[in-house]
């Protein structure tokens, strides 16, 4: 039968009399039936059914029936008057214009875009599926106005920076409070080995049906404590009532670097050092002091006569390729729905020795006890497996290789590889160690909802997220700077959330269109995690490589530590006359993360929204169809400063196997939360029945108290101290616009422009605003967060060819002496500007859609520069530019002299810093969707081939290997914008194939 | 209605307060309350700064480290990629060296966890249990400033001397310069009370021979020649030390050795050995050889059959390296007996004395255990050029050049470009510091 009805009273009901039997069926305007359109007699929502695959549906209903109402998410709800006659019914549904009445999540809680008064962007399948990436932050990147998404290098577990209008934080945590379904999950960089590691890549890009991102206060101020940069809210797919739907999709693809650096081959190498030793140590002597270096490097090869000339990017590097299989089944009826579904990832990453493998699964199900009582669990479990290689910062990551001379074969003739080159060569640890994470991943979730009325109703939600992550090391014997027989290290890093959260909802309608509605609740979420580690060496042979072989233990960890919030909240929303709307809301949050003078904070928020287009002086204006002006302002927390770091610390030290304790943190009683306070002014409107739509805010961020590890002299005896001082200003403007630019028959094309503009400055700091200098980055009063505070090189000079360095900034008196010359704040490594633009085209079942992103202002300071571009200094291998240096009076460079050890302009300076605007082609699908007069015939509900891409296009002045590369090893890193041999992103391509039965 | 009241119920039960449970305590880690009022925790405090003190940063290595690539001229190659180390080879430093930073930034860790024990002796109640932690402490002290001056500091301008713990770090921590003479007064009298304090045997820490040592080294960098000579004969002929049966048997102990004085303890399991990480091959846990002797070194010796010319061995890029670090896990001679000997016969010979024994003596001691023929006669000559070739890689290179007087690479011995840097990072967070002349 293929029409079910799905109600046990509605098909009571078919035994009553004066019953009557509609029959229909639910379309688009263009025909393409509907699966799951509701329909329901009016006035009784207890008689319903939903369209099957065709769009048919077959209702009873009484006699007297008029009017049944058809809804379906993403469209218009339609009132349709039952016809007298006996004929199915036709029914179009139309698009729902600005997407105005989707649901958007908004914590212990939904509302509608259109009632919204916050700023908050929803991201659907659509942005999420289908994009060959392992890590689902990834996919939304360029399509949320202002949240900058970047994935620290091209490694495939890469760390994840998300920043959502930038940064408001200078020494806490600027990543976004995640919550899944409800509940925020374990975020915590477990990684041991120097490189961040994204602790979501458990989480499988196929189980999201919807990410939404709360970027202003108004509505991040419902999570506190912890909201101030911003929450992203991930919603999992869920059944829907209606046919069984089973889902498969299956794709693979291919990968390689977006972009590679030349350095020298063989005979360019041979050329510059010997004059750089030439010139540093005469004619004899430079040649000899270059001959002798050229004999070591190429290990016994004819290096005079070009025997060897190793490309060693292409050893570092290799194709890529990544397959993802995800199925799943859905469905369910009025009661109870369910979804379950199963996905694979494996991925081999561009970077030799770099891959992963992921299995996951989810369930969801949610059941109508009774008109009172539903309830429902979620459950996720996951595994990853992921084959790492060594942070930026060590000589055996892949990368590093290309400090290598090309005048060293990488391999023995006998295949094995090289062991004399002039740094380890990285081939050995590929070959003889291993270093494999698991991360398993439990979320879950049991959730009740008692309607005490239908207009108030207890929710309670008791969530659990476990994150066992462990790691095994083997290093053996033949790998480099081994002098122990062998090495093991394991590690496990097991983190255990739980969070139960208990709220009320009264919601009131006043009348037809005036309502409100409070929330109120608690909250308490409670964290442990549990670390060991051991490590050991003197191994038998490279046959045991588990630690039980070790035949000395050298070191072993053990800590458990915690962490409570316990919140109270409460919301109350009012919309007046679908036009006015108010809204409320307070958070008290206390933890233990924060001194006990210090424990609790209050965050309040409040803000309002006008729909001017309801007016009537507007209602029936034929240009403008919606504008809508809300405004926001509350109050946020950032507590991501770590479990303890209020407190004195003396930790255990060993001396002699004799055990000693030392102060390794002093202590800061005041110390408590980053507060900010954010205020966001912004305009929503359609016209001309939506075509062209968009937002437009503006937003200003005081962060104050900010949390600092104010750095000290070292003469104190300590080097950094933890301390609320400094105010942080953070503003911007954000534009979406979205067009429809054409609609007419088949043809469809859109476009969906966002641009954000964020500029933060720091409007106070510690000890009378003294500058914070950290390495090549300075805090400094009316200045963007870690600013670039650099010498300005001023290039060779044209008589000597000396580094040239200027006095006080560009344009100043130049000098040859580096300590005469003055730092002055040089870059920003953040950008100024980013913004997206995505297009969808379609014909028929032909679609294309691509999205752009582009960044602009943030500079990169490339620290490895000073090896690969110092005009051979040293002899690592050098970046092609260097052959452009200063030979002869007159010439002029900004490349000074070579001189072999003359370290002539080799000290930091701008030399090594870059600006790295790009605009890059994120990601593009083509797609082709089977018709239906096939997929009928094969028995398919439909099937959809498509060829996707990511990373394909890139635009840019960098010459570095790529301008969204930042080193991942510890004191490097994302904020303060350095490179250091860190691999370029992974461009993809993949073809899929999707088909629901 | 039974549902609806249950539901109700649990509902408010929920809302119960669980505030309690904020306070949640670190495991890993204690506090100021337990850490500095029982004197088992002050004791621990101080075994904690030796900890400190064993740092790769200071005398864990990069001190000699800097020392000798301070004052080598040709003797070594740097053939690592840190540019740091070179700097100080080319003896062209920047203060944003960050090695240079880290070495200031420990000695002064030393010094201030120091402070911690002498602030808090009053824990303890035994006497003699007092003085030991206070003379370790204060031995510890004197040996961080000493080379904090001489490395840091010119002829007139010192470090920051800093008598008590700072406490209060939100607090002002602005200090200036001291003057060289009142940094050498603060460590003199530091020794001094160390000398009277310590006993004369006290496992692998300091005793009172190790500050003797240190008060010879002190005083003959000074020019206080008698003191030197005198400080060094009492090590000599009390403190039970003899000369290892051959110059390899003095290098690469798991253990204390016969003529060790003061070592820093390193195991596979604590401490660590930054001369082995940038002396030694691959093979012996090190970087490969980023130090590597050259002929000029081995042009030194006066006899082939010298066992400390051939104390060498080849990597696979055909460098010497230094045998003197090899045993990865082997602990870092900090005052050896041979150093005491060369002390008291350049003494004796600067003062035309006697004591203890007489300079050639002590000199020939040294050349025969390492098979080198005795010298007829002993100059003062002689006797630097023994300290070159007993004491090389062991931190002596740069300081026997200013003492001496004598230039290195053409730079005037007190040349401002072989005194270090005050960091950048210390400028930067102390305005009352001022910085070196010609950074």
């Amino acid at each position: 039968m293929k029409v079910r009805l799905l109600l046990f009273f509605a098909m009571l009901s078919t035994l009553a009399l004066a019953q009557r039997r509609i029959t229909g069926t639910v379309n688009d305007v263009q025909g393409s039936p509907l699966l799951g359109a509701s329909v329901f007699e009016k006035g009784n929502t207890s008689n319903g059914t939903i369209t099957d695959i065709n769009g048919a549906f077959e209702i009873n209903v009484p006699a007297k029936t008029k009017t049944l109402i058809v809804s379906y998410t993403g469209f218009t709800t339609l009132e349709v008057d039952v016809p007298a006659g006996s004929l199915p019914m036709l029914i179009a549904l139309q698009e729902s214009s600005l997407v105005l009445d989707e649901l958007l999540v908004i914590g212990y809680g939904s509302t509608s875009k259109r009632n919204l008064t916050d700023n908050v962007v929803k991201l659907g399948t659509k942005d999420i599926s289908n994009i060959a990436v392992s890590n689902f932050q990834s996919t939304i990147s360029g399509k949320a106005a202002g949240v900058r998404i970047n994935q620290t290098n091209g490694k495939v577990d890469g760390g994840i920076n998300i920043r959502i209008r930038g940064t408001s934080s200078i020494s806490a945590g600027s990543e976004p409070l995640y919550v899944l379904d409800g509940m925020p999950v374990i975020n915590v960089n477990e990684s041991n080995n120097g490189a961040p590691m994204n602790p979501l890549l458990s989480l499988s890009p196929s189980e999201i049906e919807s990410i939404d991102i709360l970027k202003d206060a108004s509505s991040a101020a419902i999570y506190g404590a912890r909201g101030a940069n911003g929450v992203v809210l991930i919603t999992t797919k869920k059944g829907k009532a209606g046919n069984t739907n089973v889902s498969l999709n299956i794709s693979t693809g291919v990968s390689s670097p977006t972009h590679l650096v030349e350095w020298l081959n063989a005979s360019e190498y041979k050329e510059l050092f010997t004059e750089a030793a030439i010139n540093s140590f005469g004619e004899e002597d430079g040649k000899a002091e270059a001959e002798g270096a050229f004999d070591f490097l190429s290990n016994g090869t004819d290096w005079q006569n070009g025997a060897v000339d190793t490309d060693w990017n292409k050893i570092a590097f290799r194709d890529g390729s990544q397959s993802d299989i995800d199925l799943s089944v859905s469905g369910g009826d009025l009661k109870t729905q369910y979804y379950f579904g199963g996905a694979l990832n494996k991925t081999k990453g561009i970077l030799v020795g770099n891959d992963l493998k992921r299995m996951s699964a989810r369930m969801n199900v949610k059941h109508q006890l009774n008109s009172k009582v539903s309830a429902g669990m979620n459950l996720g479990i996951s595994k990853t497996i992921i084959d790492r290689v060594d942070n930026d910062n060590s000589f055996t990551s892949p990368l590093q290789s290309i400090a290598q001379s090309p005048l060293s074969p990488a391999y023995n003739d006998d295949g094995s590889p090289n062991a004399n080159t002039l740094y380890a060569n990285f081939l050995l640890e590929d070959l003889y160690a291993s270093y494999t994470t698991n991360l398993r991943r439990i979320t879950g979730k049991i959730f009740a909802e008692y309607n005490f009325t239908e207009k108030f109703k207890f929710n309670s939600d008791l969530g659990y997220d476990m994150s066992d992550q462990t790691e095994d090391q083997y290093r053996g014997t033949q790998t480099p700077f081994m002098s122990t027989n062998g090495y093991a290290y394991n590690s496990s890093a097991k983190s255990e959330n739980y969070i139960w959260s208990n709220y009320f909802t009264y919601k009131n309608d006043i009348s037809d269109n005036t309502n409100f509605t409070v929330v109120a609740g608690q909250e308490f979420n409670n964290s442990d995690r549990l670390f060991n580690s051991v490590t050991g060496t003197q191994f038998p042979s490279d046959n045991f490589t588990t630690i039980s072989s070790a035949a000395e233990i050298t070191a072993g960890k053990g800590d458990n530590s915690r962490y409570n919030f316990l919140s109270y909240f409460g919301r109350a929303t009012l919309n007046l006359k679908d036009k006015y709307f108010v809204k409320a809301s307070i958070r008290r949050d206390g933890s233990s993360r924060f001194g006990s003078n210090q424990r609790y904070g209050i965050f309040p928020a409040v803000s309002l929204g006008w729909l001017v287009s309801e007016e009537s002086f507007l209602k029936d204006n034929s240009t403008i169809s919606f504008l809508k002006i809300r405004g926001s302002y509350g109050q946020l927390g950032n507590s991501e400063i770590g479990n303890f770091a209020s407190r004195t610390l003396y930790n255990g030290v060993s001396y002699n196997k004799i055990s000693g304790i030392v102060l390794t943190q002093p202590g800061n009683n005041d110390l408590t939360w980053e507060k900010s306070r954010q205020l966001d002014l912004g305009i929503e409107f359609g016209i001309l029945k939506d075509r062209l739509s968009g937002e437009i805010d503006f937003y200003k961020k005081d962060t104050d108290g900010l949390l600092f590890k104010v750095p000290l002299p070292g003469s104190s005896g300590q080097t950094v101290f933890n301390k609320n001082i400094g105010t942080l200003e953070s503003k911007g403007i954000e534009i979406v616009l979205n067009s429809k630019n054409l609609s007419s028959g088949y043809t469809r094309w859109s476009t969906s422009v966002n641009l954000a503009n964020n500029n933060n400055k720091i409007t106070s700091l510690p000890n009378n605003n003294a500058d914070i200098i950290v390495g090549e980055n300075i805090n400094q009063v009316g200045q963007a967060v870690s600013s670039f505070y650099l010498v300005e090189f001023a290039g060779a000079d044209p008589a000597n060819g000396d580094a040239l360095y200027y006095k006080d900034g560009l344009g100043s008196e130049t000098t040859n002496d580096y300590s005469e010359a003055n730092r002055v704040i040089a870059g920003n490594p953040q950008p100024t500007w980013i913004a997206g633009l995505t297009n969808e085209v379609s014909y028929k079942g032909i679609a294309l859609t691509f999205t752009f992103v582009g960044e602009w202002g943030a500079s990169i300071y490339n620290g490895g520069g000073v090896y690969q571009s110092s005009n051979a200094d040293f002899f690592d291998n050098q970046d092609k530019e260097q052959l452009n240096r200063w030979q002869k009076a007159g010439d002029i460079t900004n490349v000074p002299q070579a001189r072999l050890y003359g370290q002539n302009g080799t000290a930091q300076s701008t030399r090594y810093l870059q600006k790295a605007d790009f605009i890059r082609l994120r990601n593009i699908m083509l797609s082709y969707d089977l018709p239906q007069s096939i997929t009928n015939k094969i028995k398919l509900g439909s099937a959809r081939l498509y060829i996707s891409g990511v990373n394909l296009l890139t635009f840019t002045s960098y010459t570095g290997y790529d301008p969204e590369a930042r080193a991942d090893a510890s004191g490097y890193g994302f904020d303060n914008g350095w490179n250091f041999y860190s691999a370029p992103q992974a461009k993809t391509t993949s073809v899929g194939l999707n088909v629901n039965f | 209605m039974k549902t609806r009241n249950l539901s109700l119920y649990i509902a408010l039960l929920m809302f119960c307060s669980c505030e309690s449970r904020l306070d949640v305590e670190p495991t890993l880690s204690i506090s100021d309350e337990v850490a500095l009022k029982s004197p088992e925790n002050v004791k621990k405090l101080l075994i904690g700064t030796y900890e400190i003190n064993g740092d790769a940063y200071s005398y864990g290595g990069y001190l000699q480290i800097f020392s000798d690539l301070l004052g080598y001229d040709n003797y070594v190659s740097w053939n690592g990629t840190f540019s740091e180390p070179r700097e100080a080879l080319t003896k062209n430093m920047f203060s944003n060296n960050s090695l240079i930073q880290e070495i200031w930034n420990n000695l002064f860790k030393v010094v201030s966890q120091s402070n911690l024990v002498l602030d808090h002796l009053d824990v303890f109640v035994d006497d003699a249990e007092r003085s030991v932690v206070e003379g370790e402490a204060r031995f510890l002290r004197a040996m961080n400033y000493f080379d904090l001056v001489r490395m840091f500091g010119t002829e007139v301008n010192g470090v920051p001397i800093r008598q008590t713990a700072v406490t209060d770090f939100g607090g002002i921590l602005e200090i200036k310069r001291n003057s060289t003479a009142e940094v050498y007064a603060f460590i003199q009298d530091d020794i001094a009370k160390a000398i009277s304090l310590l006993p004369e045997e006290n496992g692998e820490f300091a005793d009172k021979y190790a500050a003797l040592a240190l008060q010879a080294r002190v005083n003959l960098y000074v020019g206080k020649f008698a003191e030197a000579r005198d400080a060094a004969n009492a090590v000599i002929e009390q403190g039970g030390n003899v000369l290892s049966p051959s110059f390899a048997d003095a290098f690469n102990l798991d253990v204390d050795g016969a003529e060790d004085i003061f070592m820093m303890q390193v195991t596979s399991q604590s401490g660590e050995n930054q001369l082995i990480q940038m002396y030694a091959s691959e093979e012996n846990g090190g970087r490969g050889g980023d130090i590597s002797i050259n002929q000029e070194f081995l042009d030194i010796f006066d006899d082939d059959n010298d066992e400390r010319k051939h104390f060498y061995y080849e990597n696979p890029a055909a460098n010497l390296l230094s045998s003197k670090y090899t045993n990865q896990f082997g602990n870092v001679p900090i005052f050896r007996l041979a150093e005491m000997l060369l002390i008291r016969a350049e003494t004796n010979i600067r003062l035309n004395t006697f004591i203890g024994s007489a300079p050639l003596d002590d000199v020939n001691a040294l050349r025969q255990r390492s098979n080198a023929a005795p010298l007829p006669t002993v100059t003062l000559e002689d006797v630097l050029w023994e300290r070159q070739r007993e004491l090389a890689f062991e931190g002596f290179a740069i300081y026997d050049l200013k003492r001496t007087q004598s230039s290195v690479q053409g730079l005037p011995y007190n040349s401002p470009k072989l005194v270090l840097p005050i960091p950048r990072s210390e400028m930067d967070a102390n305005p009352l510091m001022e910085q070196n002349e010609g950074y």
